[in-house]
């Protein structure tokens, strides 16, 4: 073998190695956010929740996945299938192609290499231009999944996750935008760097904060932006035809959706896995990135068991007419700021 | 907003109403011996138009028909705004070929109405725009409460079914070649399996032609048909809504039920008059003693029996419950149509299962009660029923509405996705003959407790709950005004409850009912329910008709949603309330 490429096979075994185990944990994040979220919602409906299966009814997901396997694939006489069986497949590789550069600690001291192992698959300068760029891949899924299903509701479902999350994603972009002016890098373990060098980007830009939870909500179809499986309109929008694991593929799809949106709202506003003066080890910034995503997990989960619905219509309207504008306010006051700021006008 | 007292108004006379009115139509016009109004069918419209415009007579409560040896009869009750009774016409229809002219073009609310009696006389109405089956599927022969259709299994000359039975060898109905069994027959030149062509071209076909359908001049794209039911998840039970949409605005929309019909009115007719009682809890089953009691009160009025005075006080408090509760569920399933994920509703059902405790501890039941009889009530009240009865009305459930109110009314979604939404102005909503919330969110003060008092009701204070808007938002204030109205009849009923009998007149095993016929109605939850009786003296009811308020208000379910969007059908659909038990029958 030549000796100069063994250095670069071993980076590429790490990177799949990474990759494997960030995949391992996003499956069992997204098996344990559905049973959080039953659980959450049913102490705010007055309810106990799963209680059956296991302790505090932790085996659940793993029940649930089982029966998943095991159902009927079902797939409709008129449904276009090449489509039909890509749809799933696409919300699924996307949802877990964007996790790839959320760094979860800091770079550290391993003994079977050289240098500093970066804790997140990978980090380069454009990372969050990747990631929006990755994630915007995801209405595809969903919008095809609509189309192939020949089936009205799901039709309707799929155009409206098409119209709902290109005009929510310009929002998000520019509520973005703010942070990555201020820090002067799109990487994303920059972003945190700096934020542990000096302060939480959540109050530099409230405003930019605020405007990507909404934003970020709608992006991930959740209540009350769920139009696109709004259930008491479309029964289950885009994903009515599927059945079985191609549905169960949908579901993480969005799940995991969530917790890259979580992941990404703490590395840009919230710190990433630092908590202000304090330096820990690599597990402890494992535990505080996981506590934040865990925490914006439950804002999730708040919102749908205590919100009603927008409707289509009036979502649009909130879309272009306010949250667009104000994100454009935003990027300009940030930029004026920033202009003042380095020519010295705050001392 | 709490507005203005019927009391004020004066109510309408029919007996002196029906007597100007023969004496004005001449010869056309008769009255028989209930003081009924019995015309020629040509002279319906006019008879109609007369009674609307100088008698005030602008609500269409009841129409429904009556199969006799030598006539059909179709019934009208006409009642006013104002107040007071009702006035009842009659006409006489041909035998072999009924046609009666439509009501279409004066009271729109007989459009659904007619179409029932088509579907369950044959009685064809001259001018109705779509006189089509409605309960009854298409592929169904004969008019089912026609009194020479015999049902099948229960009244065939021999039981079991011949079909079933062949040689005396049974087989299972899975085993036949049809999916249709053979018990069932189709009209000439029906083919049930050429519904479905595997073959034909347009089978998968989505969309329709805009311009073929000419709802709109100026579109020019296509309109797609969406089947909203019967298996959806807010359709609240076996209720399909077919809607014509363009993009997701609804250009039109077809109420379709009868998934759950059984007829109720046949079997009610083939059971005794008592064993009809527990059959009206199966109406609407959340207003199970409300449908008791409309029951109860009609054929009372007939026997003319007393209610003894403590059986009445009993039978408001339990009214006043069921309303409660009833009200408590559909403003929370309104609230879960807009997409609330069942949190409100979770709250609601808490309260509403401590009510129907009270409903268990005294009926035995929780939902199908079986509580009221002719004269009375079955049972009186446990001991423990007024402790608890107290701690609720008192303490529990005005914090419970209040708690509701807080949450809810000022949500900002919420407003968004109510305000301005399926709007019905009064004048419509009186012509389509809707009633209960849906009609006095529309501003117009009427309550059937308060127009027609039945019952002690005219004992209480409480004020008719109003809302000038119309649309979703003010229904589901007029249903949280109602909860606290009820409360305060509650309370009054509770702290007056005599001590005394329960039942009137002699215990009698088998209830005869006089010969004769009685329009009664009583202010349910969800609209004014009526029962019209026709006995001719024998041991079960010659005619059992429900007016449910669910079926009828659901004629302006079209005209409120046209130009509105899907989601907000739904939540158009969730603000009537309807439980299918009552709609389809």
């Amino acid at each position: 073998m030549n000796p100069d490429l063994t250095p670069t096979i071993w980076i590429l075994l790490e990177a799949v190695v990474k990759g494997a185990i960030v995949i391992g944990a996003l499956l069992t994040g997204f098996a344990y956010s559905t049973w959080f979220e039953r659980k959450v919602i049913a102490r705010m409906q007055v309810r106990l929740g799963p209680n059956k299966a296991g302790p505090a009814g932790l085996l659940l997901p793993a029940a649930d996945g089982l029966k998943l396997f095991f159902k009927e694939n079902i797939i409709p006489r008129a449904v276009d299938k090449g489509i039909f069986f890509l749809a799933p497949l696409i919300s699924m590789t996307v949802a877990v192609l964007a996790f790839a550069v959320i760094p979860v600690g800091d770079p550290t001291e391993v003994p079977w290499r050289e240098g500093l192992l970066q804790l997140g698959i990978a980090d380069f300068d454009v990372a969050l231009l990747y990631l929006l760029g990755v994630t915007s891949f995801a209405v595809y899924g969903i919008a095809l999944a609509g189309w192939a299903s020949n089936n009205k509701f799901a039709l309707i479902g799929g155009l409206r996750a098409g119209a709902q999350m290109i005009s929510y994603e310009l929002a998000m972009g520019l509520s973005i935008l703010g942070v990555v002016m201020i820090v002067g890098s799109l990487s994303l373990h920059e972003i945190v760097v700096w934020q542990k060098a000096h302060v939480w980007l959540v109050l530099l830009q409230p405003l930019g904060f605020v405007i990507y939870v909404i934003t970020a909500i709608a992006e991930t179809n959740r209540a009350p932006f769920d139009m696109p499986e709004a259930e008491q309109e479309l029964i289950a929008g885009y994903h009515t035809e599927y059945t079985g694991m191609r549905f169960a593929l949908f579901f993480q799809a969005e799940y995991i959706a969530m917790l890259t949106v979580c992941a990404l709202a703490a590395a840009l506003f919230l710190g990433g896995y630092s908590l202000p003066g304090v330096e820990l080890p690599w597990f402890g910034d494992l535990a505080v990135f996981l506590g934040k995503v865990i925490a914006g997990m439950f804002v999730f989960v708040w919102i749908r068991a205590t919100m009603p619905r927008l409707r289509y219509d009036q979502l649009m309207d909130f879309g272009w007419k306010v949250l667009l504008p104000l994100s454009i306010i935003n990027v300009v006051a940030t930029a004026v700021g920033l202009a003042l700021y380095q020519n010295g006008v705050f001392g | 907003m709490i507005a203005s007292d019927l009391k004020a108004m004066t109510p309408v006379m029919p007996a002196d109403i029906a007597a100007k009115a023969a004496a004005r139509m001449g010869d056309a016009v008769t009255m028989d011996e209930d003081g009924a109004l019995v015309v020629e069918a040509a002279k319906l419209p006019a008879l109609v138009r007369l009674l609307r415009d100088e008698h005030h007579l602008n609500y269409l409560s009841n129409l429904t028909c009556v199969d006799w040896p030598d006539r059909f009869e179709t019934v009208y009750h006409l009642c006013s705004m104002q107040g007071g009774g009702q006035v009842t016409v009659k006409v006489a229809a041909d035998k072999a070929r009924p046609i009666v002219p439509s009501l279409t073009s004066i009271f729109p609310g007989a459009d659904l109405q007619e179409r029932e009696v088509w579907d369950m006389y044959g009685v064809r109405f001259a001018g109705h725009p779509n006189l089509r089956r409605i309960l009854m599927w298409e592929g169904f022969a004969g008019h089912p409460m026609r009194k020479d259709w015999r049902e099948a299994y229960y009244e065939q000359d021999q039981k079991p079914l011949k079909s079933r039975w062949p040689n005396g060898e049974f087989f299972f109905g899975e085993d036949t070649l049809s999916n249709w069994a053979d018990n069932i027959k189709y009209p000439t030149g029906y083919a049930a399996e050429g519904l479905i062509d595997e073959g034909r071209a347009d089978n998968n076909i989505a969309v329709i032609d805009a311009a073929a359908l000419k709802l709109n001049p100026d579109i020019q794209g296509d309109h797609v048909i969406v089947n909203m039911g019967p298996q959806h998840p807010s359709t609240h039970g076996v209720f399909q809504m077919r809607l014509t949409l363009d993009g997701e605005t609804v250009m039109d929309l077809q109420p379709v039920m009868g998934y759950m019909h059984r007829n109720h009115e046949k079997i009610g007719e083939r059971n005794l008059w008592l064993g009809n009682m527990p059959f009206t809890d199966r109406l609407d089953y959340l207003a199970q003693l409300g449908n008791e009691w409309g029951y109860a009160l009609t054929v009372e009025k007939m026997m003319e029996v007393a209610v003894p005075e403590r059986a009445e006080y009993i039978r408001v408090i339990m009214a006043e419950l069921t309303r409660v509760q009833s009200h408590m569920w559909g403003i929370t399933f309104l609230l879960n149509d807009i997409g609330a994920f069942f949190t409100p509703m979770m709250y609601a059902i808490e309260e509403r299962e401590l009510i129907l405790d009270l409903f268990e501890m005294t009926t035995g039941s929780r939902l199908m009660c079986n509580y009221m009889r002719f004269g009375g009530v079955a049972y009186d009240l446990p001991p423990e029923f007024m402790p608890m009865a107290r701690t609720l009305v008192y303490d529990r459930l005005e914090k419970a509405v209040d708690e509701m109110d807080s949450y809810l009314t000022n949500n900002e979604i919420v407003r968004e996705r109510m305000q301005g939404v399926g709007i019905l102005p009064p004048e419509m909503a009186i012509s389509y003959s809707t009633s209960g919330p849906v009609l006095r969110a529309s501003g117009v003060p009427y309550d059937v407790r308060r127009a027609e008092p039945y019952g002690i009701y005219d004992r209480f204070d409480w004020d008719v709950v109003t809302r000038p808007e119309g649309d979703i938002f003010a229904r589901y204030m007029v249903r949280l005004g109602e909860i606290r109205e009820s409360l305060k009849i509650l309370k009054q009923a509770l702290a007056q409850i005599p001590e005394g009998p329960i039942m009137g007149g002699k215990k009698a095993w088998q209830i005869r009912v006089p010969a004769g016929q009685h329009y009664g109605r009583v202010e349910n939850p969800r609209g004014e329910l009526g029962f019209y009786l026709v006995s001719t003296g024998e041991s079960n009811p010659y005619r059992y008709h429900v007016r449910s308020p669910c079926f009828v208000n659901l004629t302006a379910l079209a005209e409120m949603s046209k130009g509105h969007k899907v989601a907000d059908v739904v939540a158009i659909l969730g603000s009537i309330d309807i439980v299918l038990g009552e709609v389809d029958r």
